[in-house]
C-alpha cells in the first residue's frame, strides 16, 4: 500500500502529552479498562449462556431463568450425537473444505490477471467483481431448484440433496470477494520484484508462479479462510437444496430447523450441539485472527 | 503499458505464454463459473418469472406475477418487514461498531486480545446465533425477560419480535463494523491530533472535524456491506418466526413459495424483485465511492 507517501513522518518519541485539567490520569485508564471489558462482556455472554444452558437438564432448565442453578448433566451431549450430530459437523467441513480447495485457485488466477496483467476494461472489470459480490443468494434459490429438477430429469444427474449442489453455487457466491482482496494483495506486491525475475529469463508464467504466489500467500490464505467461514455459515441454500438428508445436512441446517420430538422442548440439544460447533470455528477465529482481519479490511481502508 | 515488452521477448525465445493470452487464460475459469452459477440462473429466473408453474405444466402469463406482486399484502409486509429490518440494524450497528472502535483504537493494554474476541460473534454461523437468541428470548425459562423484569412474550408479539430480531442481528455484526473502523482509525495520523490540541480544540471538536471526515471511507464500505446483508437477511429471521408474516423478509417470502407453498412461477417473480431492489441499493453505495474503492486494488499505475 501506499499509505507511507501519504503520512507525515513521525517523531521519534511521542510528543508529551498535556495532562487535562480535572480527570487524574488512573480514572481515565480505568475508564479504558471498563470500556474494553464491555466489548468482551458483548461479544461472549451469549456463549456463557449457550454453554450453561446446554449442561441444564431437568425441568428447572426450562422454567428458572437463572443459569447458574443445575442439576447439571452431559445428557444433551449425548441426546444430539445420538440424533447425528456429528455427521452434519463433518457434512459442514467437506462442503466448506471443498468449495475453499476449488474458489482460492480460481480466484487467484483471476486475481492476478487483475492486479498485473495488460487486458481491456480492466477497470470495469473490478468493479462488476464489486458489485458481484452483493449478490442476493435468494436470486439462486428458485431458477438452481429448478435446473436441479431439470437436470436430475433429464440425465439423471441429482443435484438435490448433494455435496454438489451446495458447492457449486458457494463456489460462485464467494469468487467475487476472493478474486478482490486476492487482487489487492497482488496490487501490494512490488513490480519490481517479478520484473527482475524476468530479467533472470523467467517466463511470465514462471514470474507468477515461482515468485509472486508465494509473496502473496498471506493474502491467499486470508481469502481462504473468509471462504471457508462464508461456507460453514451459509444457511439458505444450504436448507434449500438439502433440507432434511443427514448424509448431507450442513451444520446451519441441523441447528436452524432442530423440530420439538414429543412434548419435550429441545433447548438443552440445541444448545449443546451449538456448543459443538462453535468450540472448533472460535478456536479458528483466534488462532488465524491476523489473517481475517487482514482480509475484512482490505478494500475497506484505503492507504 | 508498461508489459508490452515481456510478451515479445516470451514469444522470442518460445519458452512460454505471453501476458495478453496468460491474462485471458486466467480470467476465463471464474468467468465461466460465475457465468454458468450465477448469471445464467438471474436471467433463467427473468424468464420463468413470466410463467405460471404447476407441477410439470407451465403456462405462459406474461407480467401476472408481478401483477400478482403489487396486489400481494404478503409481499407488501415482507418489504416493509426488510425496510424496518435495514435500517433500524444498520444504524444501531453503526452507532454501536463505532464506540467499540473508539473503545478499542483508546486502549493501551489488551487491544490485541479484544480484536480477536471481536471475532467470536461474526465467526459463529447466523442459524446458530438465531436459534441462541430465539430461545435467550423465549418465555420458558424467560432469560431475557428476568434480566430486564418485564413479562414481554418477546416471539409471539409481531413488533417485540421484530426487536428480539433487531437484537440479534446487532449483537451478531457490531463487532464486525467496530472491526472495519478500528482498521479506518488506525490510518488516520495522530500528529493530527496534536496539531488539533494545540490549537486547542475539544474532544468533540477532534472527533467531528479530524476523526469522522478521515473515517468516511471506512464507514462507506461498512455500510455498504452491512445494508446489502440485511437487506438480504434469510437467517434470522427464518429461525425466529419460520414463514410467519410477522418477521417473513424478502428472501423469506421468495424461498416459501419454492418448497413450503410451490409456485415456482411466483417465486421467481419475487426473488427477482429482491435480487433488483438489493443490487440498486448496492450500486447507488458503489456508484458514489465505486472509484476509491476500486482504486485500491487497481495497479498503482491506473491509479495515478
Amino acid at each position: 500500500m501506499s499509505e507511507q507517501t501519504v503520512r507525515a513522518p513521525r517523531p521519534a518519541a511521542p510528543a508529551p502529552r498535556r495532562p487535562r485539567k480535572g480527570t487524574p490520569p488512573w480514572v481515565v485508564a480505568a475508564l479504558k479498562v471498563l470500556g474494553l471489558a464491555v466489548v468482551v462482556l458483548w461479544c461472549l455472554f451469549p456463549f456463557l449462556w449457550m454453554g450453561m444452558t446446554s449442561l441444564r437438564t431437568g425441568a428447572d432448565a426450562l422454567t428458572e431463568p437463572n443459569i447458574l442453578r443445575g442439576p447439571f448433566s452431559l445428557d444433551s451431549y449425548e441426546q444430539v450425537v445420538d440424533l447425528g450430530f456429528q455427521f452434519a459437523l463433518r457434512n459442514s467441513l467437506i462442503v466448506a473444505t471443498v468449495t475453499t480447495l476449488i474458489c482460492i485457485p480460481v480466484a487467484s488466477l483471476a486475481g492476478y490477471a487483475l492486479a498485473r496483467l495488460p487486458l481491456a476494461g480492466k477497470f470495469v472489470i473490478l468493479a462488476l467483481t464489486l458489485v458481484a459480490t452483493l449478490f442476493p443468494p435468494v436470486a439462486l434459490v428458485n431458477p438452481l431448484y429448478q435446473v436441479y429438477l431439470e437436470l436430475d430429469g433429464l440425465i439423471g444427474l441429482s443435484l438435490l440433496n448433494s455435496y454438489a449442489g451446495m458447492i457449486l453455487p458457494y463456489v460462485a457466491l464467494t469468487l467475487p470477494l476472493a478474486t478482490f482482496i486476492l487482487t489487492t494483495f497482488f496490487s501490494g506486491i512490488p513490480k519490481e520484484i517479478e520484473e527482475s525475475a524476468k530479467v533472470d529469463g523467467a517466463t511470465p508464467f514462471q514470474a507468477f508462479w515461482r515468485v509472486v504466489a508465494p509473496l502473496a500467500a498471506p493474502g491467499v490464505g486470508a481469502a481462504a479462510i473468509l471462504t471457508f467461514v462464508y461456507a460453514t455459515n451459509e444457511f439458505l441454500l444450504a436448507f434449500s437444496f438439502a433440507p432434511a438428508d443427514l448424509n448431507v445436512q450442513t451444520v446451519p441446517v441441523f441447528i436452524g430447523t432442530f423440530e420439538r420430538v414429543g412434548y419435550e422442548d429441545p433447548i438443552g440439544q440445541v444448545m449443546a450441539a451449538s456448543v459443538l460447533v462453535s468450540i472448533p470455528l472460535i478456536l479458528f477465529a483466534l488462532i488465524l485472527q491476523r489473517r481475517i482481519v487482514a482480509g475484512l479490511t482490505s478494500g475497506a481502508v484505503k492507504g | 503499458m508498461t508489459a508490452n515488452k515481456a510478451p515479445t521477448a516470451a514469444r522470442r525465445r518460445g519458452t512460454g505464454l505471453g501476458e495478453r493470452a496468460m491474462g485471458r487464460i486466467f480470467l476465463t475459469p471464474s468467468f465461466t463459473f460465475m457465468a454458468l452459477i450465477a448469471f445464467f440462473p438471474v436471467f433463467y429466473a427473468i424468464g420463468m418469472s413470466f410463467y405460471r408453474i404447476k407441477g410439470f405444466d407451465q403456462e405462459f402469463v406474461g407480467l401476472g406475477n408481478y401483477l400478482t406482486a403489487l396486489s400481494d399484502g404478503g409481499f407488501y409486509n415482507a418489504a416493509l418487514n426488510t425496510l424496518i429490518f435495514t435500517v433500524a440494524s444498520v444504524s444501531l450497528e453503526f452507532v454501536i461498531g463505532l464506540a467499540f472502535a473508539l473503545i478499542m483504537h483508546q486502549a493501551f493494554v489488551g487491544r490485541g486480545l479484544t480484536r480477536a474476541i471481536i471475532l467470536v460473534p461474526w465467526v459463529v454461523p447466523t442459524a446458530v446465533a438465531a436459534q441462541v437468541w430465539r430461545y435467550m428470548f423465549d418465555h420458558n425459562p424467560g432469560f431475557v425477560n428476568a434480566v430486564l423484569g418485564t413479562e414481554i412474550n418477546w416471539l409471539r408479539d409481531p413488533a417485540w419480535s421484530m426487536v428480539g430480531m433487531i437484537s440479534a442481528d446487532v449483537w451478531k455484526t457490531a463487532p464486525f463494523v467496530a472491526l472495519l473502523l478500528l482498521a479506518g482509525l488506525q490510518t488516520i495520523p495522530r500528529d493530527y491530533y496534536e496539531a488539533a490540541r494545540v490549537d486547542g480544540c475539544t474532544a468533540l471538536q477532534r472527533f467531528w472535524y479530524i476523526t469522522l471526515p478521515l473515517l468516511r471511507p471506512a464507514i462507506v464500505v461498512a455500510l455498504l456491506f452491512r445494508t446489502v446483508d440485511a437487506l438480504r437477511m434469510f437467517d434470522f429471521a427464518y429461525v425466529f418466526a419460520g414463514y410467519s408474516n410477522s418477521l417473513a423478509t424478502l428472501s423469506v417470502y421468495a424461498q416459501r413459495y419454492l418448497v413450503a407453498e410451490p409456485e415456482l412461477g411466483y417465486a421467481n417473480a419475487l426473488s427477482t424483485v429482491t435480487f433488483v431492489i438489493v443490487m440498486l441499493v448496492g450500486l447507488a453505495f458503489i456508484s458514489r465511492m465505486g472509484r476509491q474503492l476500486v482504486g485500491d486494488a487497481a495497479p498503482r499505475k491506473e491509479r495515478a
